[in-house]
């Protein structure tokens, strides 16, 4: 090998044979700058000589892909601490990214971890750490479950404590810094300050330890930066202070170097400078945790303990010890530990941490419970069914780390920006300077000009002192902190409150999509309505109808088509049940294919069927038939039932709505979103539903594989869309539109399609998630507005451009003062939606069942003349 | 070991050429400022410095990028 080559072992699955070894390596050969190849079929690699100038790992990955074989990547997550803006997560990508056998990496600064697909074999966990730690980051790799939860804790509550101890250093130290600078204006509060502490040579010692010790973590992470060529804002901090305490060194020890002399010794702005940058970084580590407060929320709930029944005993165990299968005791007020199947017992838990549903659902012998709910009112026993990683709770953290994880078109945005806004901030510095070196001092100092917010007047500052002033404010004022934080952190807290609401958002560009969605397509059967057809209306005869009550007549239907497997039957069977009639035998029974049913029902003779079976009976109907057109016309299925050969009523048969469908799509329609419905069904049948529903446009008679191609009509308009549906046939819609929304999930969530999954089996949900992403975009455009407004403004501030018109100039210290707001402002704001509510009260809702929702069996009753 | 070599090489080939490109900035700026006049000599030489700095902290990352995308053949 010489000098420009490299080896490489790169590792291959799909391959069974000798040819398959020959494939791999002539696409290899094939591509310039692979010097050797040779593939082991033993051990599935490839090992490889090549010039990296001419080939790279992707090339090799995509011509191994291209013969059918492939290169196996793994995923891990790498906890990365240091990082305080958009530009470190910048170098903290490219550092990860530039290493041979990195994929991917997608860095988020607010939980302070690196997500990194990899080729396992090709690089190691401690290169990318070292990777890491080269550019000025401690990176560590990432445990699981409650172990995250403890290891993120400790390491934000030792940023807290290290940046809280350089605080109180450089907080108190500054101040005396402060009072000393100022000694001259205390007046009378002279008495109380020794005179000594406003020599310079004594601030500038009381400074030193400031800028070498709190001040030294922005040297030597920038050190570490610049030497793998990435810029960060530690380098802005670290400009600004050195060169404030550089010229105030010199100025206290040569005054007469002609460097502004006594006049222009900055200790202060050193000092204060410092001080200011740390309190900004502090107050960002105490309240960034808080914006990921829904995760840990989940984790807590998984109780720590199980009451495990062994040989008919009771014994406590970790709940992480508990296997498939395991009998488990929970007692009032207790935590459930795992998902299982209740076999014992009667209780109501509170499930609203998972699913968002507010009130206690009922538990009973087969009903199923979810790990991490509470057990309010009574005992029960249950089987665990899944356990660890499996459960329902380790599904949803999971689900939404990697939606925190994630990063919105927005957000590339933002960082990139970031990214690219600290080197364009140090041409600015060198602009700055160059102009007020050559011309902005010549014409336009002011010796009675001072500092914003302070006494002093700049006086015997030179033209090399108010230059560098000024370049240094412009590079303090300019750091792009809140840049960084701005949509991170708000992503991380709306993904968290929609999560509270069982609304999981699978990625932040779901996030973003939803808050745009201008057309939402309901699947109508599954989605929109029960998915099982169910009584609607009972219709009686007045003229000769054997009986005046609608129960009574649907109690002789039931008790007819008991034995009848048809889904019409079954479904008149059920909504007696549901009115808690009693429903009998039938004496005789006897099935017409294709038409209905006739019984012997209570010494009475029961037909029951479609209109041709009443023709053929020479029953008629008449006087009811312009009711049984309208329920057809709404999409309704009309059962004829003639009692001893007389017309005795209509019983009308539907799918019937969800509960909430209306309000949904009325809540839809205030939030300015068109709606739709597809649906197998007739256009007649489709659009008297939409009309009924209220939904703006009906989308009839598309089959299940056709449901894709209307959505991409829709898009085809230039309109958002999102698609609802329960994802069993609706997969491909879900993936064509801009926002797939598998609803009723249940807990279940990793297997669903869909971008966004709506746990409860519940329309409205759909307008909590687009209320959480329009409010969580609000918020993050609020943030970038914030986080651009200070830098818009503080940038010509700092450059001195109203200086001409005021004769005032920041300082640095007020510059570095105003660069900590802007952090905290971001941060704050992301705070506010905590307290995010959606318009749909949960309180509201009537209290659920163990099992399904129970159908709201509402006939509509009346009578003919 | 492969990806230390490279790292190396890449952190040699542009020290060689940030360090000249700041340096020419730097030494710009003194000829300016001297050409100019009127300039005490600490003003141009603090000013040298500065200028040099920034230059350095401005070319060092954008050099340094280029180099190691040109080696890895990117």
């Amino acid at each position: 090998m010489n000098e420009s080559t490299l080896n490489l072992t790169l590792p291959i699955t799909g391959m069974t044979c000798a040819s398959c070894v020959s494939h791999v390596e002539g696409a290899l050969k094939e591509l310039s700058g692979v010097k050797q190849v040779i593939v082991n079929l033993a051990t599935n690699k490839a090992n490889l000589v090549y010039d990296p100038k001419q080939v790279g790992l992707a090339d090799m990955q995509r011509a191994v892909e291209s013969v059918g074989y492939s290169v196996p990547t793994t995923e891990l997550t790498l906890d990365v601490g240091g990082m305080t803006c958009a530009s470190c997560v910048a170098h903290v990508e490219a550092a990860l990214n530039e290493l041979p056998g990195v994929n991917e990496a997608v860095v988020n600064l607010g939980l302070g971890n690196a997500r990194v697909t990899y080729i396992p074999g090709v690089v190691t966990t401690s290169a990318m750490k070292r990777a890491v730690s080269e550019v000025g980051y401690e990176a560590s790799e990432r445990s699981e479950g409650a172990d995250a939860l403890d290891r993120e804790r400790q390491v934000r509550e030792d940023e807290i404590k290290r940046q809280g101890r350089n605080l109180i250093i450089a907080g108190t130290i500054g101040l005396i810094v402060m009072i000393g600078t100022f000694y001259d204006m205390l007046g009378p509060l002279k008495a109380f300050v020794p005179e000594f502490l406003s020599y310079k040579w004594v601030i500038g010692l009381l400074t030193t330890p400031i800028v070498f010790g709190p001040g030294r973590q922005f040297f030597t992470n920038s050190w570490r930066g610049l030497k793998h060529g990435v810029t960060d804002m530690n380098l802005l901090y670290a400009t600004g202070i050195g060169a404030a305490y550089g010229i105030a060194v010199i100025n206290t020890l040569f005054p007469k170097a002609g460097f502004g002399g006594e006049g222009a010794t900055f200790f202060e702005s050193a000092a204060l400078l410092t001080a200011f940058i740390i309190l900004g970084r502090w107050l960002e580590a105490l309240t960034r945790g808080r914006t990921s407060e829904a995760i840990r929320k989940l984790m807590k709930l998984q109780p720590k303990i199980a009451r495990l029944i062994r040989d008919g005993k009771e014994e406590e165990i970790p709940a992480d010890e508990v296997e498939i299968g395991d009998l488990i005791l929970v007692r009032p007020g207790e935590g459930i530990p795992v998902d299982g199947a209740v076999i014992e017992g009667y209780s109501a838990v509170d499930e609203s941490m998972l699913t968002g549903e507010s009130l206690p659902v009922e538990k009973k012998a087969g009903d199923t419970v979810i790990g991490g709910t509470l057990n309010k009112t009574g005992a029960f026993k249950f089987t665990a069914t899944r356990v660890g990683k499996d459960t329902a709770l380790a599904q949803i953290i999971k689900l939404v780390e990697d939606a925190q994880a994630s990063k919105a078109p927005i957000q590339k945005l933002a960082d990139w920006v970031a990214g690219h806004f600290i080197l364009g901030v140090h041409m600015l510095a060198v602009v700055v300077f160059i102009f007020w070196f050559f011309f902005g001092y010549r014409w336009f100092f002011d010796p009675n000009s001072r500092f914003i917010l302070s006494p002093y007047a700049l006086g015997e500052i030179g033209v090399f002192g108010f230059s560098l002033l000024l370049s240094v404010t412009v590079l303090v004022i300019s750091c792009p902190c809140a840049v960084g934080l701005a949509t991170p952190s708000a992503m991380m807290a709306g993904t968290g409150k929609a999560a509270e609401h069982g609304v999981l958002f699978k990625g932040a560009e779901a996030i973003e999509n939803t808050s745009k969605l201008q057309t939402i397509v309901f699947d109508k059967t599954g989605t929109l309505t029960k998915g099982e057809p169910s009584v609607t209306d009972v219709v009686i005869s007045n003229q000769r109808s054997v009986t005046s009550d609608t129960d009574h007549l649907l109690r002789l239907a039931a008790i007819a088509e008991k034995n009848s497997e048809h889904p019409l039957g079954e479904a008149i069977v059920q909504g007696a049940e549901a009115r808690g009639l009693v429903i009998g035998e039938a004496e005789r029974f006897n099935s017409i294919p294709g038409h209905g049913v006739e019984a012997q029902v209570e010494g009475r003779a029961v037909l029951l069927g479609n209109r041709k079976l009443m023709l053929e009976r020479a029953v008629d109907f008449s006087p009811l038939m312009a009711q049984a057109e309208a329920l057809e016309a709404d999409g309704k299925t009309v059962m004829f039932v003639a009692i001893d050969g007389q017309p005795s009523g209509l019983i009308a048969v539907a799918d019937t709505l969800k509960e909430y469908t209306t309000e949904a799509i009325q809540r839809l329609h205030r939030l300015g979103i068109e709606t739709a419905m597809i649906t197998g069904d007739n256009r007649r049948t489709a659009e008297a539903i939409a009309r009924h529903v209220g939904i703006d446009r009906a989308l009839a008679e598309v089959l299940p594989q056709d449901k894709a191609e209307e959505v991409k009509k829709l898009q085809a308009l230039g309109k958002k869309v999102s698609m609802v549906g329960d994802g069993v046939n609706d997969a491909p819609a879900l993936a064509q539109a801009d926002v797939g929304m598998a609803i009723g999930s249940g807990t279940d969530v990793a297997k669903e399609t869909g971008d966004v999954i709506l746990i409860k089996d519940d329309i409205q949900d759909v307008v909590v998630a687009i209320e959480v992403a329009k409010a969580t975009m609000r918020k993050v455009k609020q943030n970038l507005f914030w986080a651009f407004v200070y830098n818009i403004l503080g940038i010509p501030l700092g450059a001195g451009l109203f200086y001409p018109f005021i004769s005032l100039i920041i300082s640095p210290e007020l510059a570095g003062l105003l660069m900590a707001i802007s952090s905290v402002t971001v941060t704050l704001n992301t705070l506010l939606l905590k307290g995010f509510k959606p318009t749909i009260r949960h309180g509201d809702r009537p209290q659920r069942g163990a099992g399904e929702p129970k159908s709201r069996l509402s006939p509509v009753a009346t009578s003919s003349d | 070991m492969e990806y230390e070599r490279l790292e190396k090489e890449v952190a040699r080939r542009s020290a060689l050429m940030y360090i000249p490109v700041s340096l020419g900035a730097a030494s710009l700026f003194y000829l300016a400022a001297s050409l100019v006049g009127g300039y005490p000599p600490v003003a141009r030489i603090g000013g040298m410095v500065w200028v040099g700095l920034l230059s350095l902290i401005v070319s060092m990352p954008i050099i340094t990028s280029r180099v190691k995308r040109q080696a890895r053949g990117q």
